[in-house]
């Protein structure tokens, strides 16, 4: 009796030092990985260190959650670097009362980023084992601003259009031209591209009336990374 | 000696090369070819490892030869069909790709190496020990072990075209299962039955239910299979690569659609070869009058002129080709090299594309580009190359890949293939950094230094989307007609100028930004006489491609790696140029097995004295001289029979042909120090008539009928070869006069240096080009020719 109450006693300890080890871990990934390379964007700041990244990684990555890189998750898709995810949010500026679309739904962590400045994130994914695992763990984690739609990105999603705001995670060789019509005007729509490992620019799409406009930008994470804490 | 240790080791030889260019063609498939090329490298030291473990139990292998060698033939049969069946095991949880992001994916490569090594390990043994046992008959016995992969070579053609990939193994493993049989001693039958039965039934069983090997879940045909509905409708298999036809209804193919567009990107098949993107099945219609990629970067050439007839390399599936249709073009000759896919969009996919090429414009050619060009004297208005890179980057898979439609040399003869108005127009996907855009540009600049007086300025235009970037190269300059319409073009697509007679800064980035002029300031630079100091101030290798160096997609330069990595981080640098940085990783991983696997026998039969100089020298040699002239052989038909596979087949079994007869005279052409000096003096003669005279020759010769040029080939080819195959058995037949103990060490020492040479040689063509290869060829020979002039 005494032992197994001893074994009680220390799981509880070590699943609580095991949650405070990952909320370490995920404040010193705000502060070096994004912080220090500029990202100033408040909103996008509180969203980084309130959503836990551990959990849309799978179980025997976890460790590697925080690391400043991507991950894969399998069916050939990765979750983003945490400075891109956290990069894409504030180029797109999102504000309270903003309704987002996601293309490429994947582990479901940038729209639970989103999720947590926005007033409702739709995110569409086309392969329906992760869509319905991402779908799981964001009701799980009780985002109920978010809508995870399993289907073809191409459309987009028309019934909720326009949008302040589409980040095209899945991006392809061609901007679907759903996509540009169910932007709001004055809407900005971001799009990582590069191979699954190394994104190289990020593309931010900016819609003014009929004006159509590219933008390519480079993530500082080009820049050598020397400030440490 | 029994005569049938002859066929044996025939078929032995014959059974590892096709098992060999088997493994070679399934890891293309279901991981890359550059991972494949790895694994195989590292596999083939199991050459070097027999000679290292026969040094070690020399005399043990001899006394249970009669036992040993039909056991060693029937294990390298079993395993052979083995690494099939526990394939998925070992691939089950590893992929290629994550290899520089997940450290546990290490572990699976040495698992990986480990199943590849022990059939060639097992292989080379068994003809080891056949040569150090009767070394006396060495001259037939290497006669039958080069004849043996000759006709392997050949033999794996017949069956990439009758089996599918994974039904390969199972097959070629019942050669080296019957050359043990034909070794068991009488009497000894009975004992031998369960290894029959393994090596039997483990073919049948492959056979029958061959294992679904897992693709990587990174290729392009597997990402495509994940979308819904997906399924593969068609699938080929061939010396080409394995074509496999999906359908889904969310595929779409619209490459650096205009932001303007507003109709709808139809769904249509895309072929995979051997799971990588070979091109959409395009589906067109007689009444066509336009098309989506009129709304791209590659309507350029038809803003500019309305050609009349169009020259299409590496045509594909056909894309360009359905666009020129609809806008007019009135003759269009579509060159493509895979004979498969152009056979199946002719004949099963007629109905899909409206026998697109059946329509009467269209003239199909099944050839590499480059022999259509050196052969063709018909003159175009537009030559359309294919599309550099690809979306968000290919991570410099490509970047071994000889592209010799990409050489200076190659827009030369395009130019001269022009009408007096005729353009040269090529399309790139914009990267970051930039590479393929820049030395795409320096090419067409060059070209035009090459050919034209005037200022290449008033011939080049330039027009960038938001993803891709086309450039047109016009012989005659772009008047301001063509300009004013090229304006307007990009007015109404979104598009902007990048080159252009008279073009303003501004113009450059009205609709689409980059993230500083970088780009612009480059592009400025090659048009200036500034450009070669430029080639050599830039972190990346832009420097136009050429036939010495044809390796277009190849950017890497090797003094700017820490760079790169300070840059981009260690983990993610190697997906900006993964190809050539394998190659390296080969280079080191075999170098430093080889070098241990050299050393160790040094403690079984002494460091010092009695030939080891000699065996060094000369077998290391042989080794590196060998590989090197098969691979600049290769690359040289290449362009000669217009395809790849058949260049790489004719080569190879004519040179280990040749070799053999060669091997199969040594015994009578020479005896003693004096004969293998005449020989070896004569192989660094041809090798250096091949530097000086075999491209010329071949390029003379190159319109000659099929059947002229095999024989010709065959004419160039066998002196060299027929003299190459003498230096290994005479140095063996001299170690056995010398000290009999090193042949399994000269063995080895041979299998080692055969394996780095062919890293080694990839390494020299990309930095310093074939010429030196060529000539490193005779150096090496060099050496085993100081070898035999050092007395003993």
């Amino acid at each position: 009796m005494k032992l197994a109450i001893i074994l009680l006693v220390l799981s509880v300890l070590s699943q609580e030092a095991y949650s405070q080890n990952f909320e370490r871990m995920r404040e010193n990934m705000v502060r070096q990985q994004i912080q220090n390379r500029g990202i100033d964007h408040q909103a996008t700041l509180r969203a980084m260190r309130n959503v836990e990244r551990h959990l849309f990684v799978p179980r025997a990555q976890q460790r590697r959650a925080y690391d400043d890189g991507p991950q894969p998750i399998g069916y050939g898709q990765t979750i983003s670097q945490p400075y891109i995810v956290a990069y894409m949010t504030q180029l797109v500026n999102p504000g309270p009362g903003h309704k987002v679309l996601e293309i490429g739904a994947g582990s479901g962590y940038q729209a639970a980023v989103l999720a947590e400045i926005v007033e409702k994130v739709y995110t569409i994914e086309i392969i329906p084992e992760l869509g319905n695992q991402a779908k799981i763990l964001l009701e799980n984690l009780e985002y109920d601003n978010v809508e995870v739609i399993i289907g073809d990105g191409y459309f987009g999603h028309e019934s909720e259009a326009p949008y302040d705001a589409i980040v095209v995670t899945a991006a392809a060789e061609y901007i679907p031209p759903p996509l540009v019509a169910q932007l709001k005007d004055g809407g900005k729509m971001i799009i990582p591209v590069g191979s699954p490992f190394l994104v190289q620019t990020l593309m931010l799409v900016e819609k003014q009336g009929d004006r159509i406009t590219t933008k390519n930008l480079m993530p500082v994470r080009f820049v050598p990374f020397t400030r440490k804490e | 000696m029994p005569k049938r240790i002859y066929i044996s080791v025939g078929l032995l030889s014959a059974s590892i090369i096709a098992f060999q260019l088997t493994l070679m063609y399934l890891l293309s498939i279901i991981q890359w070819s550059h991972f494949a090329y790895m694994v195989i490298s590292v596999a083939l030291l199991g050459f070097g490892a027999s000679g290292t473990l026969l040094a070690l139990a020399r005399n043990w292998f001899i006394r249970h030869i009669k036992i040993a060698l039909p056991v060693l033939m029937m294990l390298t049969a079993v395993s052979m069909s083995l690494i099939m069946i526990i394939s998925n095991t070992v691939f089950g949880s590893f992929d290629s790709y994550l290899l520089f992001v997940d450290r546990s994916q290490v572990l699976g490569l040495v698992i990986t190496y480990f199943a590849f090594f022990v059939p060639f390990l097992f292989g080379a043994i068994a003809i080891g020990l056949v040569y150090i046992h009767y070394v006396k008959k060495i001259g037939g016995l290497y006669f039958a072990d080069l004849i043996g992969s000759g006709i392997g070579g050949l033999l794996t053609l017949v069956l990439f075209w009758s089996f599918s990939p994974t039904q390969l193994p199972a097959v070629i493993s019942t050669l080296p299962l019957l050359a043990g049989i034909l070794l068991i001693p009488a009497g000894l039958k009975m004992k031998f039955t369960p290894l029959i039965l393994a090596g039997l039934l483990m073919p049948i069983i492959l056979f029958i239910n061959p294992p679904r090997l897992p693709m990587s879940e990174y290729k392009g045909l597997s990402g495509a299979l994940n979308l819904p509905d997906a399924e593969i409708v068609a699938e080929r298999s061939s010396p080409y690569g394995q074509l496999s036809i999906v359908r889904s209804p969310a595929l779409r193919y619209a490459p650096g659609l205009s932001l303007t567009f507003q109709g709808t990107v139809p769904v249509r098949d895309v072929i995979f070869n051997n799971g990588n993107w070979f091109g959409p099945v395009v589906e067109w219609s007689e009444t066509d009058t336009s098309h989506f990629l009129d709304y791209t970067t590659n309507s350029l050439p038809y803003i500019i002129a309305n050609p009349g007839d169009l020259l299409l390399l590496d045509a594909g599936t056909g894309l360009f080709a359905a666009h020129a249709l609809t806008r007019g073009v009135e003759n269009i000759t579509a060159v493509e090299q895979n004979r498969i896919a152009v056979n199946m969009l002719k004949n099963e996919l007629a109905g899909m594309i409206d026998s697109m090429y059946q329509d009467p414009s269209m003239n199909p050619v099944n050839l590499h580009p480059r022999s259509y060009l050196l052969k063709d004297d018909n003159l175009y208005d537009l030559i359309i190359l294919p599309t550099s890179e690809s979306f968000g980057g290919t991570s410099g898979i490509n970047a071994l890949e000889e592209q010799y439609t990409m050489t200076v040399e190659a827009m030369n003869e395009m130019w001269h293939r022009l009408t007096a108005d005729g353009m040269i127009s090529v399309t790139s996907w914009m990267d970051y950094p930039s590479r393929a855009p820049l030395k795409l540009l320096a090419t067409l600049v060059e070209t035009h230094e090459n050919n034209s007086s005037l200022p290449a300025e008033d011939h080049i235009a330039a027009i960038r989307g938001w993803g891709t970037i086309t450039f047109v190269l016009k012989k005659s300059p772009l008047n301001p007609d063509e300009i004013g319409r090229i304006r307007d073009f990009g007015n109404q697509m979104n598009f902007d100028p990048v080159l252009l007679p008279g073009i303003d800064q501004s113009e450059r980035s009205v609709f689409n930004q980059l993230p500083d002029d970088d780009f612009f300031s480059h592009v400025d630079r090659i048009m200036s006489a500034d450009r070669y100091r430029f080639y050599n101030e830039y972190d990346f290798n832009i420097r136009p491609a050429t036939d010495n160096i044809p390796y277009f997609s190849q950017f890497l330069k090797l003094g700017r790696y820490g760079k790169m990595q300070e840059m981009f981080g260690q983990s993610t640098v190697p997906f900006l140029e993964i190809g050539y940085l394998i190659v390296l990783l080969t280079f080191i991983q075999i170098t430093g097995a080889a070098v241990i696997l050299i050393i160790l026998p040094l403690f079984a039969i002494g460091w010092k004295g009695g030939g080891k100089l000699y065996t060094v020298l000369h077998f290391s040699g042989i080794g590196l001289g060998f590989m090197f002239i098969e691979i600049i052989l290769i690359q040289q038909f290449i362009l000669y029979f217009g395809n790849p596979i058949y260049a790489a087949a004719a080569v190879l079994s004519g040179m280990l042909i040749c070799s053999g007869a060669g091997s199969l005279a040594s015994g009578r052409f020479s005896k003693g120090r004096r004969g293998i000096v005449k020989v070896l003096a004569l192989v660094i003669f041809f090798i250096l008539i091949y530097t000086i005279l075999l491209t010329p020759l071949l390029r003379l010769t190159i319109n000659f009928p099929l059947t002229a040029k095999i024989f010709l080939s065959i004419l160039f080819i066998s002196p060299a070869a027929f003299f190459m195959g003498m230096p290994f058995p005479l140095g063996l037949r001299k170690l056995a006069e010398l000290n009999d103990t090193l042949i399994p060490w000269a063995w080895g020492i041979n299998g080692c240096l055969s394996v780095i040479s062919t890293a080694l040689a990839t390494i020299i063509a990309v930095e310093a080009g074939y010429i030196w290869v060529m000539l490193i060829a005779a150096l090496a020979y060099g050496l085993t020719l100081s070898a035999n002039l050092i007395k003993n």
